[in-house]
């Protein structure tokens, strides 16, 4: 066991496996027949003005999922059910259109209101179910995710199904209803996304609630006794952690696809949870993170239309990632020893 | 002949309060020799030197008379010491043979495990125990995971046994089976150490005992010339002078536990219809060898665990046994548990917020929306002036890296700054030098001039007489006794033991 690393080693080991887990990433791209120089060619790329948009916009989704996974994390509580929230996010949102509710002028303003309330439900759901009967939260929020995504298919083979193409997907969102570009290349829900980054700030360095969740991470026990109202925080942070995955569905829905679709939501587990871990669960740093898993997004998009390389490739490199980080934590807790 | 094992003169300080103050052993081959003293006395911490984990500060030991140094437990284990400890030491999900490989490691795996199956068949065989090397030790109960440990020791080639609390874990039927064995293994020319606070075990197994007090060795002698009496009274010391104070005035009853019963996750009845009740302006003090239900006793006060049944009922609030956090802490109970960094503090974040946690809800440090971090700070930095708390270059560094009587001052810094009526202390005083112990004992007389009931949970029988008002004797998770000041510690000392 080591005693306290000091944050710069820390870093540093963070650093390394990153590099580490990048460089297999590139060893098996170069396999694919992705020469490295060639990838690096495809990176300043997606940098350019033009791409710099697709970026960012697929860059807001990614903070917000990031946020929630953590959120829940800093409590202990492993939110594996992103997609799910995701899900139920687009559809309280995409019901808000469907159903014609309220006025034009506050029409996205209910709709964002509305994910982040269904995505929080949804996460809810799992805190009755653990508190009441034991349900192991892992298990249950991943599971929920299929739950989410076959009554999300319900509708869209049922009552939501688009009744001019007859395919499985929702009618188009009315102009009114879409998540706008607000000049400079930049989409209305990069600004979802920040105003997300600095609440969650606020929430966990600044308010009450932020102080008991470090107690209650740190040491429940004792937080129960010094009259810490565990339950109380707890609720409210997952919640808080529901309703940014509730919003990143919103975002999804009502700016990239404009519309309800089957795969709004799909392989955000990975990227929430890869984001949270590689920034430590600070607000300000999944933001950063979040870009930066974006330009990987987009590049693994690049590579699929020009060099046929899958996309399940990008996920695959999440994957080695989330990897490479995790296994420097070991080295941050123990140091090895070789005998003999 | 020389002794089997020798210890003279040994030392041994834990951030600054002395455990082992010039303690001294001596055991022979062939004879079950007791050490006896009550919790906290260094049977333990003795023990442990001999079989090399600790490494005593001054002080000698020697093997059948050759001085010896002891670099750690292999060592020990070359000089042929084994012990089996008080909490053991078993991979849960590894067999029997692969624990014993394990402490005793062999240069091949295969051949290695078949050398160890075949040794424990051996022991096994010999000591007339019924254990399978090829068991998972989860699968194991209690009393046969202590032969593993026994066997584990004996396979290592150990001809000086010590044994830490074996019966502690037992009941009466398995202790005396495992006594008679150890006895066996001592006619066999082993010499065997029985560490325990159980007088009935000392009377009818030992050879000779060892009586240990504060530290110190205070007595050798034959347990069979000498009366249960004589023992106790060696072990819990003569009765020192009581500190003046004012007389207690006989307040109103302030908290009264009725009929409090707990059953603990694995079955075990730990407090049994525990009654008693204490009057404002009065220390009750609770006594008694540890494990007895003191433990459980302070969790159900201080809200960690639920009781089973029963109440604990306070003036002017109700019953709070099974109250919502919220009822609790309109209570106000203080809360200095013995386990400070279980219960009481959280080590990786501020000492700042460590005193800050209980009032945040007040409102003193702003509201939901901000909290006010300077007042925080400030209130702290006051805190750790008033309550001398030492080692804080600044109140925002790690709780965890106080020592133990410094984190103990922070505790009672939060927990006395809410001028609480009823304060619940367990052991406040484990592991604090004189001067640390003298500050905290003066924080709870100054709590009862107030006026506050006060329960001190201790099993340093020393503590409990000094400031109690009056004491409960606790025993087999029931109060057995109660004694008005000034008690007689004898009797104090014979209620503890003759249920235990």
């Amino acid at each position: 066991m080591r005693q306290d690393l000091s944050p710069w080693k820390q870093a540093a080991f963070v650093g390394a496996s990153l590099i580490f887990g990048l460089a297999i990433s590139i060893a098996i791209l170069a396999a694919a027949g992705i020469p490295p120089l060639t990838l690096a060619s495809e990176l300043a790329g997606v940098l350019t003005a033009e791409n710099l948009r697709g970026v960012l916009v697929q860059a807001a989704p990614l903070i917000l999922v990031g946020l929630g996974a953590s959120l829940a994390f800093r409590i202990g509580f492993w939110n594996l059910g992103i997609e799910g929230q995701m899900i139920f996010g687009g559809i309280f949102a995409a019901a808000i259109s469907i159903y014609d509710v309220g006025p034009q002028a506050t029409r996205l303003l209910l709709m964002g209101s509305a994910a982040a309330l269904g995505g929080a439900l949804w996460v809810l759901l799992v805190v009755f179910l653990k508190n009441r009967f034991r349900v192991n939260e892992i298990i249950a929020t991943l599971l929920l995710n299929y739950v989410a995504m076959y009554f999300l298919f319900h509708l869209l083979y049922g009552a939501w199904q688009d009744a001019k193409t007859a395919f499985p997907q929702s009618s188009p969102l009315r102009p009114f209803e879409r998540l706008r570009d607000i000049g400079f290349g930049i989409n209305s829900g990069l600004l979802i996304a920040i105003a997300g980054v600095l609440a969650a700030g606020w929430l966990i360095h600044l308010s009450r609630i932020g102080f008991y969740t470090r107690f209650i991470s740190a040491n429940p026990r004792m937080a129960k006794i010094v009259g810490v109202p565990v339950q109380t925080a707890t609720v409210w942070i997952i919640a808080a952690s529901g309703a940014c995955c509730g919003l990143a569905g919103f975002v999804n829905v009502a700016s990239q696809e404009g519309r309800l679709t089957q795969s709004y939501a799909n392989g955000y587990v990975f990227s929430g949870v890869l984001i949270a871990f590689l920034s430590r669960n600070d607000p300000i740093v999944i933001a950063v993170v979040g870009f930066l898993i974006a330009v990987l997004f987009i590049t693994g998009q690049t590579l699929q239309v020009f060099y046929q390389i899958p996309f399940t490739m990008v996920q695959m490199i999440e994957a080695i990632i989330v990897m490479a980080v995790a296994s420097s934590e070991f080295l941050i807790r123990h140091r090895i020893r070789w005998l003999r | 002949m020389a002794s089997a094992l020798q210890l003279v003169g040994i030392r041994k300080s834990f951030d600054g309060a002395l455990a082992l103050d010039g303690a001294s052993f001596e055991s022979q081959a062939g004879e079950v020799h007791a050490l006896l003293g009550e919790n906290g006395a260094g049977k333990s911490s003795l023990m442990n030197v001999a079989a090399g984990l600790y490494a005593p500060d001054a002080g000698s030991i020697s093997i059948h008379g050759v001085p010896i140094a002891l670099s750690g437990p292999a060592a020990a284990r070359q000089h042929r010491i084994g012990m089996v400890h008080q909490h053991f030491k078993l991979v849960k999900p590894f067999t029997v043979a692969e624990n014993v490989l394990l402490a005793n490691p062999q240069p091949h795996f295969a051949s290695g495990i078949r050398n160890i199956r075949a040794a424990i068949e051996k022991q096994v065989s010999e000591l007339k125990f019924s254990i399978d090397p090829n068991r998972r030790i989860d699968t194991m109960t209690v009393a046969e995971q202590q032969q593993v440990e026994i066997v584990k020791v004996l396979v290592g080639g150990a001809r000086i046994l010590i044994l830490d609390e074996p019966t502690a874990v037992l009941t009466d039927a398995e202790a005396t089976g495992l006594l008679e064995i150890v006895q066996r293994l001592a006619r066999a020319g082993t010499a065997v150490v029985l560490v325990t606070h159980k007088l009935q075990d000392v009377k009818r197994f030992a050879d000779s005992v060892t009586i240990m007090r504060g530290g110190k060795t205070v007595a050798k002698l034959d347990p069979r010339q000498s009366s249960a009496e004589e023992l106790t009274e060696l072990t819990v010391g003569q009765t020192s002078a009581l500190p003046e104070r004012t007389p207690h005035q006989g307040g109103p009853t302030r908290l009264n536990v009725g009929a409090l019963t707990y059953t603990r996750g694995d079955g075990r009845v730990m407090l049994k219809n525990t009654s008693f009740h204490v009057r404002a302006g009065e220390i009750y003090g609770i006594a008694g060898v540890s494990g007895n239900g003191q433990a459980e006793l302070a969790e159900a006060l201080i809200g960690a665990i639920e009781p089973s049944s029963g109440e604990i009922w306070l003036d002017g609030i109700g019953d709070i046994s099974r109250a919502s956090q919220a009822k609790r802490r309109e209570a106000a109970i203080a809360a200095i548990p013995a386990d400070r960094y279980t219960y009481a503090l959280a080590g990786s974040l501020p000492i700042s917020d460590n005193l800050a946690v209980a009032q945040i809800r007040s409102g003193r440090y702003g509201g939901v929306i901000k909290l006010d971090r300077a007042a925080i700070r400030q209130d702290a930095a006051t805190a750790v002036k008033d309550y001398d708390v030492q080692g804080v270059r600044s109140v925002g560094q790690k709780a965890s890296l106080l020592s133990g009587g410094n984190a103990q001052k922070l505790v009672i810094a939060r927990e006395f700054s809410r001028n609480p009526n009823v304060v619940v202390a367990h052991s406040p005083s484990r592991g604090l030098d004189v001067r640390a112990c003298a500050a905290v004992h003066q924080r709870l007389i100054a709590a009862r001039e107030r006026g506050a009931a006060i329960v001190l949970i201790s099993e340093d029988l020393d503590e409990v007489l000094s400031l109690s008002d009056r004491i409960g004797v606790m025993s087999r998770g029931a109060i057995v006794g109660e004694f008005e000041r000034p008690a007689d510690r004898q009797a104090i000392g014979r209620a503890m033991v003759d249920h235990g």
